[in-house]
């Protein structure tokens, strides 16, 4: 037998009884960091998230993440301007993945299996909130407070729940099946008291509500035409955009049967009025704005309110937009409308430094008109807690709603000055609803701020390939006569398929990048999940920290920190 | 930093599901494109191997006596002998019956220069044996000393730009061709960047009869002036530049590429590294060579048809591409 002498030899795997780690200057950590779909959602809604349950075939988890911020994603995935989509990093590689398409089938799978939001029932102790309105700030504000444990009332005025999104949303936008399953799915949840046809002020008194629950949560919306006339001048039959919209979606026909209409005004409702009114055989409808058209490019102080894609189906459904136009007077016949006067305006800073809104002289055109219908937005009915509302607005503090000047009272949705879409509203519901618990445990409310998101350049583009984005199918302009919805859903699929194709911002995708690619062997892969979310352990026993995870993790994820 | 010990390191180091056939504790440079490439090599060699391994960089980092780095059996040979050593194992196995496969490790130098004329008798008399080169491009070990592998106009400590010289003078040796002219079974190049690749490659090398040849890019941080953080990027960046081919072969005839989908300028990858940082001078000299190494890449761009003809849009075929949960390196 030939003995090795022990200089010539050494046992296997010896090196680990050297700590390299002892070199290290840097240590690499796991850090998730915001995707920038998430930041950008007003309901606060992370898709990053759900995109990654819904790549892993976990639909229901993948819903459940949703309605972890907001409970109507069959009604936002359809409403909703998705500024997720804008915010995607994938945009700048190749097109933003189609999130509001998954949104959309995520709700609608939910109501088609019957899932059910994963909600507490609240005991007979539990705290008491109240809630006005059930408009999607009401509603996000009781589900949440339904979350956090709480028993809720909730009253509306009106015969049924919904408020704008049932009454101003067109169904060829938001199906009025859909609107009712999603409504109802989320009425049913126990814990809530839903009183319908109960008005503040006259049925109840805010001071009764403040008595009988812990914190009050205020969604009135808007719904007070405000005072309209040019040159002093009022059409006989002057009715505001949101009327005839709101009796239109109702019942779907219009008081009158003009051949040509103006609507003065950019926001959602004049848009949606527009469409309508095509549908409804109006030959010439124009739409008069003082500002422009949006688009990308345009800075959103100079661009109409209502979104781009709404603007956009609007023009191909023939409706004419005057952009930088202003109505300088009506020319009346008796009392009846045959022509307005436009001028160009445009918004410029004065001295003071305030935007104002300035006509230029000789710039004046007649337009003849049937009708005007102003759509210059609306006021809150402050029927029942007038002493609440300044001019128009509740003034509430931007971020969890509380009424200024108020203990105990929050505010959101339309009812703010600077909110008017639905996802907006789910938001402000949402905040006002975690205020509402701080409030009640008698926690400061400390100034909150959206995630700051991670920006593209953090990530690393080269474990990517380009994918085209599904597209959902969209009714060409001839076909839109009636009521049938114009955007169709994506199919399970196109679902997968825009979940596969998501960057995952800032956070792990288990790809074992890091593991594969540390020269040291000090990434640990884990079976399980590990305590910080990911899937890998760094051994700061060996790490020298080169940084070559961090460099190449896809997804920024892994930061390097000074020792 | 509050850790919260989930798992207990040592438990989890033992359970990971891959074969661990160099472990941590080697004394690699922060970033070392060789440790990584040896550590994917072995990883899909599996244990049931030898390993000669000529002396280098790799040698000396992974076996400071008393200690190993290595969870295999090794045997350190001189600077120019790795083939022969290798040669004589596989021979010794296969009188004893053995299937155990015998591997060879050697840097650049211990390949195109010292270990020459050993690696070619090995080829020749068609031993199975896969003989990897981790090409670092000079000799780092002793200094960073150029090697006939070190690329056209890079500085290197005996190759140093001047007066007379942009860096080094030659050419980078084709070592491929030569190792297609010996007519053996598998001979292919290999990228640290691409880890899927690689280890598909040792593989098929392994599953060869007869002698085989894998030849791995592998920067080093220290000899080529850059970030330890970049390896995988200026690995990656020599491929998709074309001054690297990814390329296999088959009895000396080209049987498969690694596809770039958008060839990058050289300079992406030269100004990452400082010793091309000469080239970026504004002078005449910096300039023509810097042409000359774009040339250079576009030659093999051309000859190993790296973009494909028309309009198809060749890509690396998902070899970089990753997944949730990882099914990219499986």
């Amino acid at each position: 037998m030939i003995q090795i002498p022990p200089g010539a030899f050494a046992r296997p795997g010896t090196s680990l009884e050297f700590k390299t780690g002892t070199w290290r200057v840097e240590r690499p950590v796991h850090q998730r960091r915001a995707a920038p779909c998430h930041s950008a959602c007003p309901a606060g809604e992370d898709a990053q998230a759900y995109l990654a349950k819904v790549e892993l075939g976990d639909m229901r988890g993948a819903w459940e993440t949703v309605v972890a911020a907001n409970p109507l994603p069959a009604i936002t995935g359809r409403v909703c301007h998705h500024p997720c989509e804008s915010a995607c990093n994938r945009a700048q590689y190749d097109e933003s993945i189609t999130i509001h398409g998954v949104e959309r089938f995520l709700g609608d799978e939910a109501l088609r299996q019957g899932w059910s939001y994963p909600v507490p029932i609240p005991g007979a102790e539990a705290p008491r909130m109240a809630v006005v309105g059930s408009g999607p700030a009401g509603l996000a504000a009781a589900y949440h407070l339904l979350r956090g444990g709480c028993q809720v009332t909730l009253i509306e005025a009106m015969p049924a729940a919904g408020g704008t999104v049932r009454t101003a949303i067109p169904h060829y936008r938001l199906p009025p099946d859909v609107l009712e399953q999603e409504l109802d799915h989320m009425l049913a949840l126990p814990g809530l008291d839903f009183r319908l046809r109960t008005q503040l002020g006259r049925d109840v008194s805010l001071e009764e509500l403040r008595a009988d629950h812990e914190a009050v949560f205020l969604g009135p919306g808007r719904r007070k035409g405000r005072e309209w006339s040019a040159d002093f001048a009022v059409p006989g039959n002057l009715r505001t955009g949101l009327q005839l919209l709101e009796a239109w979606v109702a019942g779907g026909t219009l008081p009158e049967q003009p051949r040509s209409v103006a609507i003065v005004g950019g926001g959602n409702t004049a848009v949606d009025l527009a469409r309508v009114l095509r549908r409804e055989g109006v030959e010439q409808v124009h739409l008069i704005s003082h500002q422009r058209i949006p688009a990308p490019g345009v800075p959103d102080d100079d661009a109409m309110r209502a979104t781009y894609r709404e603007v956009s189906q609007a023009l191909e459904e023939g409706v004419t937009i005057h952009e930088h136009r202003g109505v300088r007077r009506l020319i009346l016949r008796g009392e009846r409308v045959v022509g307005m006067e436009l001028v160009h305006m445009k918004k410029l800073e004065d001295a003071g430094g305030r935007l104002r809104r300035v006509a230029f002289e000789g710039t004046e055109t007649v337009l003849h008109v049937d009708q005007v219908i102003p759509a210059i937005g609306q006021d809150v009915d402050g029927t029942g807690f007038e002493s609440l509302v300044r001019r128009g607005y509740m003034e509430v503090e931007p971020w969890w709603g509380t009424v200024n000047g108020q203990s105990g009272i929050f505010s959101g949705g339309d009812a703010r000055s600077d909110h008017g879409t639905v996802s907006e509203a789910v938001g402000d519901g949402r905040r006002a609803a975690a205020a509402m618990l701080r409030y009640r445990a008698g926690r400061q409310l400390e100034p909150g701020v959206p995630p700051e998101p991670i920006p593209y350049s953090d990530l690393n583009l080269s474990y990517f390939e380009t994918a085209p984005a599904s597209k959902e199918p969209v009714l060409p302009p001839e076909q839109r006569l009636g009521l049938e919805e114009i955007e169709g859903g994506l199919q399970a699929n196109a679902v997968r398929h825009e979940a596969h194709r998501c960057l995952s911002c800032g956070d792990c995708l288990a790809c074992d990048n890091c593991w594969t690619l540390c020269p040291d062997q000090s990434v640990l892969k884990t079976r399980e999940v590990a305590a910080d979310g990911s899937h890998y352990v760094f051994d700061y026993d060996y790490c020298k920290g080169c940084g070559i995870c961090a460099h190449e993790c896809p997804t920024g994820y892994i930061h390097m920190i000074p020792e | 930093m509050n850790e919260q010990p989930l798992h207990h390191l040592d438990t989890l180091r033992a359970r990971q599901p891959r074969f661990r056939g160099l472990e941590s504790g080697h004394r690699a440079c922060q970033g070392c494109g060789e440790a990584l490439a040896a550590r994917l090599t072995t990883e899909a060699a599996g244990p049931d191997v030898v390993v000669a391994n000529a002396t280098g960089c790799l040698e000396v980092f992974t076996t400071p006596w008393p200690q190993s780095a290595w969870r295999l059996p090794w045997i350190h040979s001189v600077f120019g002998n790795t083939a022969a050593v290798a040669a004589g194992m596989e021979a010794a196995l296969k009188q004893q019956g053995r299937a155990t496969q015998v591997l060879a490790f050697a840097g650049d130098g211990g390949t195109f220069d010292i270990g020459f004329q050993a690696l070619s008798g090995m080829m020749e008399r068609g031993h199975d044996v896969l003989f990897v080169c981790f090409d670092n491009e000079a000799y780092m070990n002793t200094g960073v000393q150029r090697s006939g592998s070190t690329p056209h106009a890079a500085m290197t400590t005996t190759s140093p730009p001047g007066e007379l010289r942009m860096g080094k003078r030659h050419m980078k040796k084709d070592i491929l061709s030569i190792i297609a002219a010996h007519h053996i079974p598998y001979a292919a190049t290999a990228s640290v960047a691409y880890p899927s690749d690689l280890r598909k490659k040792v593989r098929r090398a392994m599953d060869t009869e007869g002698a085989s040849f894998l030849q791995i890019h592998s920067p080093c941080p220290l000899g080529w002036g850059h970030e330890g953080a970049k390896t995988i990027e200026v690995a990656r960046l020599a491929v998709q530049t074309g001054l690297f081919p990814v390329i296999e072969m088959e009895r000396g005839e080209l049987i498969g590429t690694l596809p770039i989908r958008e060839p990058r300028p050289v300079s992406d990858y030269l100004k990452l590294q400082n010793r091309f940082r000469h080239l970026f001078a504004s002078e005449y000299r910096a300039r023509k060579e810097l042409e000359h190494l774009q040339a250079i890449a576009n030659r093999n761009i051309e000859r190993f048809e790296l973009r494909g003809i028309g309009s198809e849009a060749y890509d690396t075929e998902g070899a970089d591409t990753v997944h949730r949960g990882g099914d990219r390196w499986a």
